[in-house]
């Protein structure tokens, strides 16, 4: 089930929706919903859209759309869950040059970063950093898609 | 976790926490703390029972390595409890 939702996403920039992946993987269909949600307690970092089986994020991808686009081949199919998993997305895309856009959040301008096998290969404007706002796990004292 | 346009902008942002001041990193790290080795292998069939579970440990070195190794960014319990 991970691997046919990470695979779905990568190829679409959708993930399917739990009767589709259990007729995909010949499972009864309330079987797949409950693999899901399985799934989604393994991927801790991931998380289904509250009180739904609707997968919301599963990073570094997200099935809800963020400020984080990206776009390969010229596509712009795909959301990165946040701006540190944007910087992630490179891995699903072996060989290919991503480029992922998101306007500041300060002050609407753009920013746009270009990755390519892990390396950054162009970054606009040049002062673009990374920020975590809350600190991760514990320490954070907010929800985790925060 | 977001991206910005430069320090200055993170600061100007209205959300933004006074002790997140520690939370700057800079793209090349933040490349290298989301390229670390069970990053490649998303793709695998066996990404979630095989390498997922070595995530932690890898990006408490990694951490470590650029000199981050601390509650806030380890995500372990913060003795000031601050937010």
């Amino acid at each position: 089930m991970f691997h046919l939702i990470m695979r779905t996403l990568v190829e679409t920039g959708r993930a399917p929706h739990y009767a589709e992946a259990a007729r995909t993987l010949g499972l009864r269909v309330e079987d797949g919903r409950r693999l899901l949600h399985e799934v989604m307690q393994a991927y801790t970092i991931g998380w289904l859209h509250p009180d739904t089986d609707y997968i919301a994020s599963f990073p570094p991808l997200n099935n809800l759309p963020t400020q984080y686009r990206v776009t390969v081949n010229g596509e712009q199919r795909w959301f990165a869950q946040c701006g540190f998993e944007a910087t992630s997305v490179t891995w699903l895309f072996p060989g290919q040059t991503v480029r992922v856009d998101a306007p500041c959040l300060d002050c609407g301008e753009p920013i746009a970063l270009q990755m390519r096998d892990g390396r950054i290969v162009g970054v606009d404007p040049p002062g673009v950093v990374g920020h975590l706002n809350y600190g991760f796990g514990p320490s954070r004292g907010r929800p985790p898609f925060l | 976790m977001n991206l910005f346009r430069s320090e200055d902008h993170a600061r100007r942002w209205p959300l933004f926490q006074p002790r997140s001041e520690q939370g700057f990193i800079t793209l090349t790290d933040l490349a290298g703390f989301f390229g670390t080795e069970t990053r490649r292998h998303m793709l695998d069939p066996d990404y979630l029972s095989a390498w997922f579970p070595r995530r932690a440990a890898e990006r408490r070195a990694y951490l470590e390595q650029v000199g981050k190794a601390t509650p806030f960014w380890l995500g372990t319990p913060d003795p000031e409890g601050g937010r």
